[in-house]
């Protein structure tokens, strides 16, 4: 019997419909990095308007223990630094940069060559006795890299904890890919799972873990078959196929349908000694370290009700505008910044790609229905993954009961979209919530 | 005849003993309560709107009865007479003639000036549509337009405009008790002073965009762009700009109205009617 977690979920279609290849999408001639890209303390600029910067150079460095460093996705020159749009509209300091054709030409150039080495070469497993515990940490936190499932906490961070004294007994690596429409680790996984292992290995002598699993959802055999493929006869890494639920890629779901275990209310998984990483982010490790190239690429998965031939997955420099990846909108569609559950809508279609976008996925269709009374009965509380009741903590919300919903334990809600996916008379259950958490925070 | 006699002295009897026990229960667990309290609250406008900072009226009454004094209170619904009636109860001199005040909107973002950007169909909150993405407006500090702070506002002085789509704020009905000053994810409300020492006149800067000019102006054609113009013209320099935004000080302000005739984007507003703003085709964002 494959294991999932226990409390609530639910079995979205899951719609995994895009093409499973990975394709270069062409550099952009503006690139515009938000110096707020992951959780933490926004990076701090290293570099003046007006000057040239390479492709791979820092442009921002990590200014405090929580941060990340960003990396100029294309060589160009500085334009701007400035507050700039995101894709929700909101704005947020970024740094902008402008190629020149010639400068566009190298650089893509230098990225055909890259990952034509990349796909032809079998990666080995003998890079990480190369590297010791220090080392691979300090090349992870200068490339900028930060967790790839949607969060972006900075990688560096985990893979040391100062506050953790312990050493956690278990790494997981998230491959679920639980949320519909999203196939960005999927493909990765079929196409660099060499690569994923070895990054792997690398994560696990930075942390000084001895033990590794690779939890994937059931749906996507293709993958479950290249990274078992990839780990035969490695010691300490094992594969691990989970019943496919929603919301399984969410880090208390994970840990507790892998270990059985269940991380206490506002607690981080390592208090179960477990650290959770996302597959991409182990690629983006092996990268940092195999070939020195900090994070400046990721997948992206285009995908929903656009011509099938669109939906695809395409290796995007981060910093690219949204309106340059190719998909035809139809008319009076909703845009989202990651898939249907948890994706946050797109406002500004000039805004950039960040490191933690995985997707932008595009709905038509009748869109939300005018809601109705709440009928108390208790689908939401039934699906909430939190065990939380969310008809209770969207009225608290709607009322602004701080206090109350402070009680309730609205600070676990992980936002995850059932309650309001599940509901039958259509009540915006989570955009409540969500407001809840917001004020009951202060 | 029996019968109904004996129900009527059994009954009696009952009911006499659990007057008796009623009476000795309310004698002994009786709470000493000063009657002042009680006065006070018959005196205060019941509103219990949280103006004065406590849970209600009562509970102002009860924490000034424990005080002795009025030294710190302040109610904005109650009128000067009847304040003065309460430090009467309480034998202690008035508060002192308060400075009425009345909230003013700090955004003259309506409909005409600023283009919807995206079609929104999620619940009519301010508050969720903060915490989702920028309004339909596209303005980062300005009024979203759900009337959030309509729902808090226990004395119906506020109300969309249906030509605007701003909330009004109706000066009579006004008690600054702050309801909206809190209410507001975008912070756009603040406590003025009504104006008393200029025949009720009063001149505020209508916008809180704290974006450089051209951003400003791009977001919102009535936006503050920091111009300096009206801090200029100013004869009583209470005009200061910090943050690329206007502030009167309202203390030195004589009402004169020179910065609202100065002000190129229409920023700054006076209690007149709203002033036109021409919608020039701001540059398409979409």
């Amino acid at each position: 019997m494959r294991s999932t977690f226990k409390i609530g979920g639910i079995h979205p279609p899951g719609n995994k419909i895009a093409d499973r290849s990975i394709e270069l999408l062409p550099l952009p001639m503006t690139a515009t990095l938000p110096l707020s890209q992951h959780i933490g303390v926004p990076a701090k600029p290293i570099v003046e308007k007006g000057e040239h910067v390479d492709r791979g150079q820092c442009v921002a460095e990590n200014s405090a223990y929580i941060s990340a460093g960003l990396h100029a996705p294309i060589s160009g020159t500085v334009a701007a630094i400035e507050p700039t749009v995101l894709p929700s509209g909101k704005l947020c300091n970024a740094i902008i940069i402008k190629a020149t054709q010639e400068e566009h030409d190298a650089d893509t150039a230098v990225r055909e060559l890259y990952w034509e080495k990349v796909n032809s070469r079998i990666p080995e497993f003998s890079l990480c006795d190369r590297y010791d515990k220090s080392e691979i940490i300090k090349l992870v936190s200068a490339s900028g890299v930060v967790g790839l499932g949607g969060a972006a906490f900075p990688s560096h961070v985990k893979l040391a904890s100062e506050k953790v004294t312990t050493i956690p007994e278990l790494l997981i690596l998230n491959g679920c890919e639980c949320e519909p429409y999203l196939m960005c680790d999927d493909a990765l996984m079929c196409a660099y799972a060499r690569n994923i292992a070895v990054g792997i290995e690398l994560m696990m002598k930075a942390s000084g873990i001895k033990n590794a699993v690779i939890a994937i959802e059931d749906n996507k055999s293709e993958a479950i078959k290249a990274i078992s493929a990839a780990i035969v006869s490695r010691e300490g890494v094992a594969l691990r196929v989970l019943k496919t639920k929603y919301p399984q890629g969410g880090e208390k779901q994970l840990v507790e349908a892998v270990t059985g275990r269940r991380i206490a209310s506002g607690a981080l998984p390592i208090s179960v000694g477990v650290i959770v990483q996302n597959v991409a982010t182990a690629f983006a490790v092996w990268q940092a370290v195999a070939t020195g190239q900090p994070l400046i690429e990721r997948v992206v998965t285009v995908s929903g009700d656009i011509p099938a031939e669109q939906r695809r997955n395409y290796m995007v420099a981060i910093g690219t505008p949204l309106a340059e990846l190719p998909c035809e909108r139809p008319p009076k569609c909703r845009s989202l910044l990651g898939g249907p559950m948890m994706g946050s809508p797109v406002v500004r279609y000039d805004a950039s790609l960040m490191k933690g976008s995985s997707g932008l996925t595009i709905l038509s269709g009748e869109g939300r229905k005018a809601p109705m009374q709440c009928v108390r009965c208790a689908i939401c509380v039934e699906a909430c993954p939190m065990g939380l009741e969310p008809y209770l903590l969207s009225t608290y919300g709607r009322l602004r009961m701080c206090d109350e919903a402070r009680e309730h334990a609205v600070a676990d809600c992980i936002e995850c979209g059932i309650c309001s996916y599940s509901c039958p008379s259509n009540r915006p259950l989570l955009d409540f919530i969500r407001v809840a958490k917001q004020r009951s925070r202060k | 005849m029996n019968l109904l006699l004996g129900s009527i002295i059994v009954l009696g009897v009952m009911g006499f003993m659990g007057a008796l026990v009623l009476y000795s229960t309310a004698k002994r667990f009786a709470v000493e309560e000063d009657a002042r309290i009680d006065e006070i609250v018959s005196l205060l406008p019941g509103a219990n709107c949280g103006g004065c900072g406590f849970k209600g009226c009562r509970d102002f009454a009860t924490q000034s009865v424990a005080k002795g004094s009025l030294a710190g209170f302040r109610c904005p619904v109650a009128t000067k007479a009847v304040l003065d009636q309460v430090a009467k109860v309480l034998g202690v001199e008035s508060i002192g003639d308060a400075e009425r005040q009345v909230a003013v909107l700090r955004c003259n973002g309506s409909c005409h000036v600023r283009e919807q950007q995206y079609e929104y169909e999620g619940p009519q909150s301010c508050a969720v549509i903060d915490n989702t993405a920028v309004g339909t407006r596209g303005c980062w500090y300005g009024c979203l337009g759900c009337g959030d702070c309509v729902d808090v506002c226990s004395f119906n002085a506020l109300r969309i405009d249906n030509d605007t789509k701003l909330p009004v704020v109706d000066d009579k009905l006004c008690t600054a008790c702050g309801a909206c000053v809190a209410e507001c994810p975008r912070h756009l409300f603040q406590l003025r002073s009504i104006g008393d020492k200029n025949e009720g006149r009063r001149v505020w800067v209508a916008c809180s965009n704290k974006e450089r000019g051209a951003m400003a102006r791009k977001a919102c054609a009535a936006a503050c762009i920091a111009c300096t113009k009206c801090a200029k013209t100013c004869p009583t320099g209470a005009i200061t700009i910090s943050e690329n935004l206007a502030y009167i000080d309202y203390k030195q302000c004589i009402a004169c109205g020179e910065c609202v005739a100065v002000c190129p984007t229409g920023a700054i507003l006076a209690n007149i009617p709203h002033r036109e703003v021409k919608l020039e085709k701001t540059e398409s964002q979409a």
